[in-house]
Formats: C-alpha cells, structure tokens, sequence
C-alpha cells in the first residue's frame, strides 16, 4: 500500500488509533482503545472493508492483558481487496470484556463464539455465546490462554482421575 | 417316478397342483431363489455401472451370486434387538405379515392356461390388484411401531406417496379392464394372443403402471421413505438379524408380483407358448411368463444406478399432476382401442 | 431484490420457546447418522418444512491451535495438514507462506511453480470430493463412486512424488522437499486428458440429470449481498455472483505468471455450486498444463539453506532431488513479529495468523479454515426450506467438518 493511501486511511480513522504496515504480509495493524473499537470498526467497514476473516486473542500474562485482535479484508473494494487489517485492542486479563462487532460484521458470528470459548473473552453484545468446538463440560476452563497446561505425560492423567481433561 | 405318480388318487390331483403353485413356482420357493438373483443383479449392475466389482468374494466362481446367503446366514447369528419403548406386537409381527401379504398376489396371477383348474380363475385381476394394496398401510404402522422420529417421518411420507400414488395406479388398471372388457387374466392373454400385447395397445397405461410400481416398492428414485442422507432407513432403521433381511426382501417380491401383473397385463404373458395339461399348460408357458417377469425387474432394478433420489412434495405434486392426467389419457385411450377390438 | 437473512438468537428462552410450540419436531440429524458426517445438526421442523438449524459442531476437535504451542515450526506442518484432508497441499501451503514471511525468506522459482502444480492438483481432488459427497446427499451412489475413483489418478501422480497417498508435508519453509520425477509431464498430462474425457460423463449422467436440476435448482438460494454479510468463501462465494479469489486479488507462489479465469455464477443457488465447482476443475487442468510447459531450472531450495547442508545431504539432493531436513530447518527461531497470509484452497480461503517471540514455538497460531466461514451457511439459509433440503444444502456448500473443528 502506498504511503499515501496509509495515510488516508488513518486519517480517516482519527487520532487515537496507531497504524502499522507489514508490508510482507500485506497486513495493516490498526490499535485502537477498547472505547473507540466500535467507531473504528464502523469507518473501516464504510471505507469497505465488509467481512471478518478471524477473530483470536494474543494472550500476554506478563504484561497482563490480552489483545484482541479481528482480521478483516475487504470483497467489494478492489484497491484495497488485497490487504488484511488487524484490528486489535488491549483487554486485561483479569476482567476480559469488550464490545461485540456482530452487528458490524455479521460474519464474525461464529468467530466470535469461538475465542469467548477458548479464552473467556465477553464479546458484550453478542447473541449468542453457547459452547461452540468444545463440550460444556470445559466452558469455563478456557483452554488457550497461556496459563493452561496440557496435560503432556501419561502419569499426569492417571493421577488426576483419568476422564476428564 | 411315474409309478408314484399312478399311485396318487385322481382326486388329490387339483390340490396337489394348487400346492405346487403356492410353493414352488411361482410361490415360495421360486420367489426365494429370485430374491437371491435379484438382489444381487442389483448389486452387481449398479457396481458395474460405478466402476468397481460387487458381490465377487463369496463365491468366486460365480461372480459372487450366493452373497445373499451369505447375508442371511450371518443375520440369521445376530441378535434382535427391540427398542425400549417400541410397540411390541407390530414391531415383531408386522415383517411376517408383510412378507406373508407380497407374497400372497402371486397366487392369484395366472403363469398358463391351465391355471384356470387350479384356482377359480374369474377375478382373478381384481384380487391380485386388492392384495397389493394392503402392504402399504402395513409400512405406515410399522413406521409408528418403532419408536423413533425418523421413523415415523417415513412412516408419514410413506402415507403421503401412498395415497397420491394408488389413483393413478387404480386408473392404469381400470384402463386396462377398460381394454379387454374381461377380469379373468387368462382371457386377458387369449386376447392378446389374437392381437397385440398390451404394452403396444395402450403404452401409457404401461407407463403409469410401472411408475406407479416403482413408487410401491421404492426403488430409486422413489427410495424417499428410506431415504438413506435422510431418515437412515425410514421406518425400518431399528430393525436388526433376520427380521432386517425380511424387510429389506419384502420390497423386492412386491416388486415381482406387480412384475408378474405387468407381465400378464401388457407383455402378453405366455403369449407364443400354448398347452394343454399339467405340464405343456402350466410349467412350460410359465417359464416364459416367469422370464417376462424378470427382466421387467432387472430394468426396474437397474435405475439405482442412474438417477438420485427424488423429494417428498415435489414427488406428492407429480403424482397428483401429471401422472394423474396420463392415467386419464390411459383410460380414455383404452376406451377408444375397446372400439377397435 | 436483496435477501432477507434474519439473525434468530439462540437464547435459551427463544429456544425453549420454540420446544414448546406445537407441530415443531426436533431432529437431532446427529454424529451417527448417514447424512451428518462428523457433527450434529439439529433441526426444528413444522411438518416439513424446517424452522430453524443449528450446527452442532466439535467432534472431531483437536486443538491445533494450542498443540502447536508445544512444538517446533515444522512440526506443526503436518498437523496443519490433516483437518483439511481432502486439500492438505493448500493447507501446507498456507502455513509455510506464513512462516516464510515471518522468516523473511523467499524460494526460488522451481519450487513455486513446483507448489502451484501440486497445489492446483490438491483443489481438483478437493472438488472432485465435493461432487461425491453432493451425490451421496442425493442418493445416488454412482456419482461417488465415479468421483473417488476419479481421484485415483492424481493420488498416483503425487504418490510418485512424495510417495504419500494424500497427506505429503511436500512444502517446508525455503521450498518443496522433492523435485519432479522425469516422467511427471507425460503422467501428469495423462491423468488431465483422462479427467477432460470423463467431464463429458458426468455432464451427462450427472449434471444434465433432470432429477439433479429438480432437486437443486432454487435451492439454497444466497444472493451477493448475503454473501458477503455472511462472510462465506470459496466456491460458494462465487457461485453467488461474488468473483474473488485470492488467486487474483493477493496473488502468491507464482500465480501471476499464469492465465487463467475466474468463473461466477448468478443465481447462487445449490445447482450453480456444482457448476462452479466443475468450471474450477477445468480452469485448474489449465493452469498445470501452463506451468508444466514452462517450468524453470533452479533449486528446489532456498539457497542459504542449500549452503548449510552437509556434503551427503548435498549428494543425495544433486543425485535424487530430494531434501533432507537440516539442523537450520528443525531448529528455526524466527524474529520477533507477526505475519497473516491468505491462500486460496479448494474449499475457501484458508487464513493463518503467526506471532512469534523469537523462540523456538509459535507464540501464537491462529488458523480459520474454509468450512469454518461456510457455517453461516446452517443457521441463515437453511431455514424454510424443507428436511429432504437439509442434504443437498450441506452437501453443496462442501462443509468438511473436521476441517472447520480443526
């Protein structure tokens, strides 16, 4: 993307999101405040970008927080149909909550279900956050984060009862 | 062998032959050794089609044909189970009425001329036709009796396809007596000896008739009350051993007694052969009957590998469009060729 | 006109609603039964037409994503490969671009155009799969068997070369692991004119079969706009009028130097994805008869990796063309980063989400496979059409579940 375009697009997004270009994976990195979230996710997706690819969480106990990140690309606008734009906001870890873009993009329906499973993230706002991949059994374990360990040696799953993960 | 045969009455003749009809050909044991060849031609014909062997290993030599067997010895080993909350008098009973009621409209077709010394031969249409149509309300409580939903969705589509099927099928055969004025079969062959098969006649009866026939016995692409992506196996997904080969034959026997009545019906029957007695009027023009029959079946048979399977209401819809109008130009074109007869 | 797609929330007092309403029959189509594969969909139906689906989804999960946290780069290369069964080289291709963007390195040209012609192999066999399963839906079984079998001759082309039947971890950062052998071009050509010919088949037996056009034309409806709401991909996308590929739009691994079309349909229907789907198995059979024609001479191998080789991976690389992994490859620690890449795989598009913090596991690997993004597919189309639509729809969209469980 050219410089010109970069700074059109964060000037369209005013001042307090930080934008990033990779240009290796053609991936532009936007970090925004969790309070300006929905705005900026309103912009981009006038400007075109009209469906969510992903949605993950970078978990960081070191610092603390956990960055929520919503990958988006664009179907319709073809100058910018070849980029990706990250969109990512910090959480802390300890009360994990941010708006919900699924009115924004529908498409992150599903997506969205998925990392509130595996990493306790409360999408606010979202109709729907029933147990998607895993069984209800491990709601609220929350898999993915660093702090859960697999159980990697036989002895471990036999001492703790067996069955259960 | 002859002196035995001088040493029964003459009067037990008449209910020795009618046995011989019932038991052996074309009742019970003929249609056991057909149901062995059917079903593997079906298997073999849809494999051929689908670039792979079929049934081979079973009996290397023969191309697998005693597969059947095979099957039915192994289901014959496994256990029957009933479902807790299953209805248990029609859910163990019902497959033997079944099998008992597709085969019972084989005795009332006849395979010669001499059949008319073997039972009463003079509505012999009307009760081969009343005994098929019993079977199908037989599959509807069979559908309830097991106590599972997709079960009782087949059982409900079974009675959808059921009644928008039976007029059409009605008609076919009334268009039928409509052509040769008469319900005794027998003559039904004579006149057709005169003149024409029946097929030439009147073609569309044919073609409702066996449209109507492949609905009956649910081949494809009417296999929709046991549709496999669909409902498993309609209403006889909880069966298991042996009663799971009975109704997974069941459909194939329907098939050749309403074969045998087409056969009769619009192919002429035993129609260049002729006789008199036992032997020359019955065994004989009944092999020919019998060949007729079968490759009626294998035609029908044959569509498994050719089309997919159809959907319910657009099925129910054709039923009541237009096959209802070809089977009412069926019945009006039997009406004009009774003219010209 | 556009579609009318409505978001029904699953909360539990609209579902228990729903439980309560009378002539509402609730269908668990589930793991054990013949139309489901690999998950549940349970679906409310009023007589016969369905109210409302929801996709139970998670059996066969395996957790990719946190496993890879726990091994080195190139071990997850074969466990990225195996929920994508069906296309694994597009799967493997995805995850090594990443990581290669990560790495800061490029292959040569021999090995890119070596990924397209085994890649674009990979989405024949993927399309192939769906046609079989789409017929299997449907009752008949002739057109699975036809397709499988189908498949044969192009597993036999990459046995040849990897000697693996369909999971071939053919693709590591840097390169491929084998070249060509000297006879792939006439195998290869082959096995393309045997496909050109049974076309015609299936374009008789199949797709000009009334019963086929009955049951799925009109069925499973999307329009354009829909699809881009809902965020679907792959064929399904641009059978609904859409035309992206991200063959074209983010063009990799040497995909700009071919020719080759982008085929989209209107109507978006179910009948149309099948077209769709036999339209890209011909666009495919082109673009490997390009790149086999022009095939460049070079390295299989990045060449600061070839230098780090020893003398007798040297030899068995100048005598065999194969590539035997060094202590560089097994003990890669990219730098601190991030990298996203895109690849365009039989069924969708495959998206992949690598940080790394210098060691020697990913810090995080994010993976979103096609089927995953197809699911909006259950709860937004399926709705009002009737239960024997349930097959053709799933079996049209070619959902593959354990690749949307991962």
């Amino acid at each position: 993307m050219s410089s010109e375009q970069l700074e059109k697009l964060s000037g369209l997004l005013g001042g307090t999101a930080k934008v990033a270009y990779n240009e290796r994976s053609n991936l532009i990195r936007i970090e925004v405040e969790r309070g300006e979230l929905r705005n900026v996710a309103v912009q981009l997706r006038d400007y075109g970008f009209d469906h969510c690819s992903s949605v993950t969480v970078v978990d960081y106990p070191k610092e603390d927080l956990m960055e929520v990140v919503w990958h988006l690309s664009s179907y319709s606008r073809s100058e910018v149909s070849r980029y990706t734009i990250g969109l990512v906001t910090s959480v802390s870890r300890s009360k994990p909550e941010v708006a919900s873009l699924t009115d924004v993009w529908e498409s992150a329906l599903f997506l969205e279900r998925e990392t509130h499973e595996m990493f306790g993230v409360n999408f606010v706002g979202h109709p729907d956050l029933r147990p998607l991949l895993l069984p209800e059994e491990l709601m609220g374990t929350w898999p993915l984060r660093k702090d859960y360990q697999l159980k990697k040696k036989r002895e471990d799953v036999f001492k703790k009862g067996g069955a259960s993960l | 062998m002859m002196d035995f045969l001088n040493l029964i009455p003459v009067t037990w003749l008449p209910l020795l032959e009618s046995v011989f009809y019932a038991l052996v050909f074309p009742g019970f044991i003929a249609i056991l050794l057909l149901a062995f060849f059917i079903i593997w031609f079906e298997r073999k014909a849809a494999a051929r089609v689908q670039m792979r062997y079929g049934p081979l290993w079973v009996s290397k030599r023969t191309g697998g044909i005693a597969q059947l067997l095979a099957d039915m010895i192994r289901f014959s080993f496994q256990e029957f189970i009933v479902p807790e909350g299953a209805d248990l008098i029609p859910f163990v009973f019902l497959p033997g009425f079944l099998l008992a009621f597709s085969v019972l409209p084989t005795l009332f077709i006849p395979i010669g001329p001499y059949y008319s010394h073997i039972f009463p031969a003079g509505y012999t249409l009307l009760l081969s036709v009343a005994f098929t149509l019993v079977i199908p309300v037989y599959l509807v409580v069979l559908g309830w009796a097991a106590d599972n939903k997709f079960s009782f969705i087949g059982a409900l589509r079974e009675a959808y396809l059921l009644i928008s099927y039976e007029v059409p099928f009605i008609l076919a055969i009334a268009s039928a007596f409509l052509l040769y004025g008469t319900l005794n079969l027998v003559e039904v062959v004579t006149i057709q000896e005169r003149s024409l098969p029946g097929i030439i006649l009147n073609p569309v009866a044919a073609l409702v008739f066996l449209i109507a026939v492949i609905r009956a016995t649910g081949r494809v692409p009417y296999d929709i009350v046991e549709a496999d992506s669909e409902l498993v196996f309609g209403p006889y997904v909880e069966y298991s051993s042996l009663m799971f080969g009975f109704v997974m034959g069941v459909p194939y026997i329907e098939l050749y007694s309403y074969s045998l009545l087409f056969s009769v019906l619009f192919l002429g029957g035993w129609a260049p052969i002729t006789g008199v007695g036992f032997l020359g009027g019955l065994i004989i023009p009944g092999i020919v009957t019998f060949v007729k029959a079968v490759i009626v079946m294998c035609a029908l048979v044959f569509l498994r590998g050719v089309y997919p399977r159809y959907k319910l209401d657009k099925a129910v819809r054709a039923g009541w469009s237009w096959v209802f109008y070809l089977a009412l130009i069926a019945l009006l074109l039997s009406a004009f060729m009774s003219r010209v007869l | 006109m556009t579609q009318e797609i409505k978001t029904i929330p699953f909360t539990y007092e609209a579902l228990s609603q729903l439980k309560m309403s009378e002539g509402v029959l609730e269908l668990q189509i589930g793991p054990a039964h013949a139309g489901s594969g690999h998950m549940r969909i349970v679906a409310w139906v009023e007589g016969d037409t369905v109210v409302k689906v929801d996709p139970d989804i998670g059996f066969v999960h395996r957790g990719v994503e946190k496993l890879s946290e726990d091994r080195i780069y190139i071990k997850a290369i074969p466990m990225v490969e195996r929920p994508s069964l069906v296309d694994t080289v597009n799967a493997n291709l995805g995850y090594v671009m990443a990581l290669e963007r990560l790495l800061g390195i490029e292959p040569p040209p021999r090995a890119q155009y070596i990924r397209v012609i085994t890649a674009e192999i990979s989405r024949i066999m993927s399309h192939l799969y769906g046609i079989a399963i789409y017929g299997i839906f449907m009752g008949s079984s002739t057109v699975f068997m036809w397709a499988m079998a189908d498949r044969e001759p192009f597993i036999d082309l990459l046995q040849e070369l990897t000697g693996a039947r369909i999971t071939y971890s053919h693709i590591i950062p840097g390169g491929v692991r084998w070249d060509l052998p000297k006879d792939f071009a006439e195998n290869a050509e082959i096995a393309l004119k045997y496909l050109e010919n049974r076309t015609k088949d299936y374009e008789k037996v199949w797709i000009n079969n009334p019963v086929v056009v009955a049951r799925s034309m009109g069925v499973g409806k999307l329009s354009a706009e829909g699809a881009i709401r809902l965020g679907v991909v792959g064929p399904n996308l641009r059978a609904s009028g859409v035309k992206y590929d991200i063959r074209k739009e983010e063009p990799y691994a040497a995909y700009e130097e071919f020719d080759f079309e982008v085929p989209t349909f209107k109507e978006g229907d179910s009948y149309s994805r099948l077209l769709q789907r036999v339209e890209e198995i011909k666009q495919s059979i082109h673009i490997i008869r390009q790149a086999l024609k022009r095939l460049p001479d070079g390295k299989i191998i990045y060449e600061d990796y070839y230098k780090r080789m020893s003398p007798l991976m040297k030899k068995i690389y100048d005598e065999k063309g194969r590539v035997k992994f060094t202590l560089m490859l097994t003990s890669l620690s990219p730098p601190k980063g991030e990298a996203v890449s895109r690849v365009e795989g039989g069924r969708g598009e495959m998206f992949y989400y690598l940080v790394s913090d210098g060691g020697k596991a990913p810090y995080r690997f994010r993976v979103v496979t096609p089927s995953f993004r197809n699911l909006p597919f259950f709860t937004h189309v399926m709705p009002g059409h009737k239960l024997a639509d349930i097959p053709v729809i799933y079996g049209s969209i070619d959902y593959f579940p354990p690749e949307a469980d991962r």
